[in-house]
């Protein structure tokens, strides 16, 4: 079915164009080549009345078709008024360049398909292709916004005919790439065809309004609004704290005051605050740590300041730059030295890198990884490890963000290298990794469906990565560990190991890269990673 | 007629400079943009694993050498090897690549031609039987580069139209454009061969050619090698109209969007850049946005949905 799929078919009204057939998708080593189930639900009738999934039978968005022709037409409408602000400096001078460079000079060579993991894993869709979206977007651009002529379009850039149906498959579509940027690295002209996802995805969102609910609304408004993309509430983060001080001396007999609100630190350290809800002793590990290794740094318990995420980086450059100036903000109250950035892979590249040429004058203040300064205490020998207590196979896992579009590759390697004997390798890796399928707000995406896909499709390659990583000890009863330092990328092995029943098939566990320091304490009696599901 | 071929060069020449200058400064001029730098940045110490120099602990107090030299040789070395395709699409880069060489090589020969007229001006006399050295070596430039050019411009011209129709996921994304593109530049570099190859061996008639332009007088040329010459001049004013200009924005991409690390510090020439930036009034109409006020003003208010206005999803 897929085979036969052209771009005007985006324009056809009604029916689905394309299926997730079980059989095309990329095969998994035994004994996960045979899935007792479908694996991905289908919708129920009343989820296809309320929400088109005229694209593939997955739902991100779930856009609700118009009731008029008059409906229509503003719709289409308003969408082409915003895609032409994406080409004026004063709307859109971030991501001017980049965005005409790809229009203006990709030659459609399909090298990128090959690279794209989404692709790849689903058997080679069509539709996702990275050059079907910038293809159906230049030809609306061709058609409707430069209304070139009819003969000139056909013969250098063809048509498309635009109605309701063409826009809402291609916001979908804008919603099956995992902005892991893998395409851009392989093109030789320069081209960057994720970012025409993002730059889709930003018109649905600052000039229509359209985003997935848990990115926007109850992600980054729900950041800017009680502090936390999670709904945690400064009060609550008290209560988080208190509970991990406990645990803290629960499993380790250390009495730790985590500090918040410290004013004049050092450093001020924002977590994931993903972390807290979900794996707590993600945090109790970094306080063990950075209690023993003397570092002087704190927490906020500010609105915004205690979560590291910024989901704008995915959709929107407003709720982006909100995020990050707000982040910053915090850091200039308590009048620390720097901020740094914990296990959180988008967080790092936002809040690092992105926010750069937001933060400007006294906002612009320094901002790292975490990583350097592990890596500095691992290998300089302020705390005494001991890598026999990690003598279980251990792969990596690369964020792309931290590591494609960041270049943060070694530190985590030399500690992986100093306290875990069994460490290997996957393949690619690097710069050259793939995603764990959950990018882009892909992880943290639940409703309808989409859970299904995004560990059907676009996480099957990492999967298949770490299966093969771990492919001389393949059994359950060989306790193995992926160390993925990314609060999204965990909450994407968390319900992929689930969907597939790895733990219980290979007895595969995912954490993040503290949990092995601590685990390697010499003076902490008791195993700090626990070899329990969750 | 002879007048003519020179009026056309002129004209064509001039031509495919101004619009490739107008381009490069058009895209040059964009304003700059929010990082969106990828890894390995060839500049980058630790480029051959990928690393940056975000990598070390406070990495603002450190030096960041950038090695230039190496991005730039890089970056050619991409242009004529295309490692990249030999690497993902073999047969694709078999035809690719003698595509490109066709290009680079029989610009490169007119522009050594242009040389050896002016040196035959200067009383230099080019054949392979030449007393004079330089005389010797501009004839076999000129024959290597000439002859390189024709027969690899043909095959490629051949093989990517070819390629392009048997290759399902090419053919799809593939405009009438590509298919004439191919066509035309066959026959372009078809004429250079068989002129070449069956009336002028030692391509003499070019050194002609190029003296009559320097000097402003018509030369004397046989048919097939004036219809080359032509559609060659057509070929120079066509260029533009491609995406041709690739080989110069794909560098340019590579410096200033692929490879742009340097951070905003702050005082500096690229602060000043982006607070006029971010004095912008936008116009974006969401229900999160004030239309009409201010990039910086916008970030900087909540923006959280009203009544009046409900995102979706």
């Amino acid at each position: 079915m897929n085979k036969m799929i052209h771009i005007k078919d985006f324009s056809r009204p009604g029916g689905q164009l394309t299926e997730i057939d079980p059989a095309e998708l990329m095969p998994l080593p035994p004994p996960y080549d045979k899935m007792e189930k479908a694996p991905i639900r289908q919708l129920t009738d009343d989820q296809r009345k309320r929400m088109d999934a005229s694209l593939d039978g997955i739902v991100a968005i779930g856009l609700t078709p118009p009731a008029t022709p008059e409906e229509e037409k503003a719709f289409i409408e308003k969408f082409l008024a915003g895609l032409e602000k994406l080409f004026t400096v004063e709307n859109n001078w971030t991501f001017l360049q980049p965005l005409v460079h790809t229009l203006d000079y990709c030659v459609k060579c399909q090298v990128c398909s090959d690279a794209c993991p989404t692709y790849e894993a689903s058997g080679h869709q069509e539709i996702y292709r990275p050059t079907m979206r910038p293809e159906i977007l230049r030809r609306i651009i061709s058609t409707y916004i430069k209304k070139e002529n009819s003969l000139l379009r056909k013969f250098k850039d063809s048509d498309i005919d635009l109605n309701w149906q063409t826009l809402a498959r291609l916001a979908e579509l804008a919603y099956r790439c995992t902005l892991c940027r893998r395409c851009a690295q392989v093109c030789l002209l320069g081209c960057d065809n994720a970012l025409i996802s993002r730059e889709i995805r930003k018109i649905f969102s600052q000039q229509m309004g359209i985003a997935p609910k848990e990115i926007h609304e109850k992600g980054s408004v729900q950041q800017l609004k009680v502090g936390s993309s999670t709904g945690m509430t400064p009060a609550a983060l008290r209560n988080v704290l208190e509970f991990a001080e406990e645990e803290i001396e629960e499993k380790t007999g250390r009495k730790i005051k985590i500090p918040v609100d410290k004013k004049g630190a050092d450093m001020l350290l924002i977590h994931n605050a993903g972390e807290f809800l979900a794996w707590p002793e993600n945090l109790e590990a970094f306080a063990i740590i950075l209690d023993a290794a003397g570092v002087d740094w704190t927490i906020s318990s500010e609105i915004t300041g205690y979560d590291s995420v910024n989901y704008g980086v995915w959709y929107d450059d407003f709720q982006f730059a909100r995020v990050a100036i707000r982040q910053s903000q915090v850091a200039k109250n308590l009048s620390v030295r720097k901020i740094s950035l914990g296990e959180c892979g988008h967080a790092h590249k936002a809040g690092i890198v992105i926010a750069d040429r937001v933060l400007t004058g006294d906002l612009n203040i320094p901002r790292e990884s975490i990583l350097p300064l592990l890596e500095d205490i691992v290998l300089s020998g302020k705390i005494k490890l001991d890598p026999s207590r990690n003598n279980f196979p251990v792969t990596l896992h690369d964020p792309c963000n931290m590591v494609r579009l960041m270049g943060i590759v070694k530190p985590q390697r030399r500690i992986l290298e100093k306290i875990c004997p069994q460490f290997r390798e996957m393949t690619p890796h690097g710069v050259e990794n793939y995603c764990c399928g959950g990018g882009s707000g892909f992880a943290i995406t639940q409703s309808t469906n989409f859970p299904d896909w995004r560990s059907a499709v676009s996480g099957r390659m990492k999967l298949k990565q770490i299966l093969d990583a771990f492919q001389d000890v393949p059994g359950a009863e060989i306790k193995k560990y992926v160390c993925a330092p990314c609060s999204n990328c965990k909450g994407q092995f968390r319900d992929m190991f689930e969907y597939y029943g790895v733990w219980k098939k290979s007895g595969i566990l995912y954490g993040g890269l503290v949990e092995l320091i601590v685990n390697a304490m010499v003076d902490i009696e008791k195993p700090f990673i626990q070899w329990e599901w969750h | 007629m002879e007048t003519l071929i020179i009026y056309l060069t002129y004209i064509a020449y001039v031509f495919i400079v101004a619009v490739y200058t107008i381009k490069v400064v058009g895209w040059l001029r964009m304003p700059p943009h929010i990082r969106w730098d990828l890894y390995p940045v060839i500049h980058e110490k630790h480029y051959h694993y990928g690393g940056s120099y975000y990598e070390q602990q406070e990495w603002w107090t450190k030096p960041r050498p950038k090695n230039r030299w190496r991005s730039l040789l890089y970056s050619l070395k991409d242009n004529l090897y295309m490692g990249q395709y030999y690497k993902s699409k073999p047969l694709y880069w078999l035809f690719l690549l003698p595509w490109h060489l066709g290009f680079i090589l029989i610009i490169t020969f007119h522009i050594l031609c242009f040389f050896a007229a002016t040196a035959m001006l200067g009383g230099l006399d080019i054949g392979a039987a030449s007393g004079q050295l330089a005389g010797v070596a501009f004839y076999y430039l000129l024959l290597v580069t000439g002859g390189i050019a024709f027969v690899t411009g043909t095959f490629g011209s051949i093989g990517m139209g070819i390629i392009r129709l048997a290759d399902r996921s090419l053919r799809k994304y593939s405009m009438p454009m590509n298919f004439f593109n191919y066509l035309f530049f066959l026959v372009v570099y078809g004429s250079g061969l068989f002129a070449w190859l069956v009336l002028d061996p030692t391509l003499d008639e070019y050194r002609t050619y190029w003296l009559g332009l320097i000097t402003l007088s018509p030369p004397v040329l046989h048919p097939m090698t004036l219809l080359h010459i032509i559609l060659f001049d057509i070929f120079l004013i066509y260029l533009p109209f491609t995406r041709s200009t690739h080989y110069i924005t794909r560098i340019l991409a590579y410096f200033f969007i692929r490879w742009d690390d340097e951070p905003n510090q702050r005082g500096s020439k690229m602060e000043g850049q982006i607070n006029a930036l971010l004095a912008q009034k936008v116009s974006w109409e969401g229900p999160h946005i004030a239309t009409g006020k201010t990039w910086v003003e916008v970030a900087i208010e909540p923006g959280f949905p009203d009544a009046k206005k409900d995102h979706k999803g």
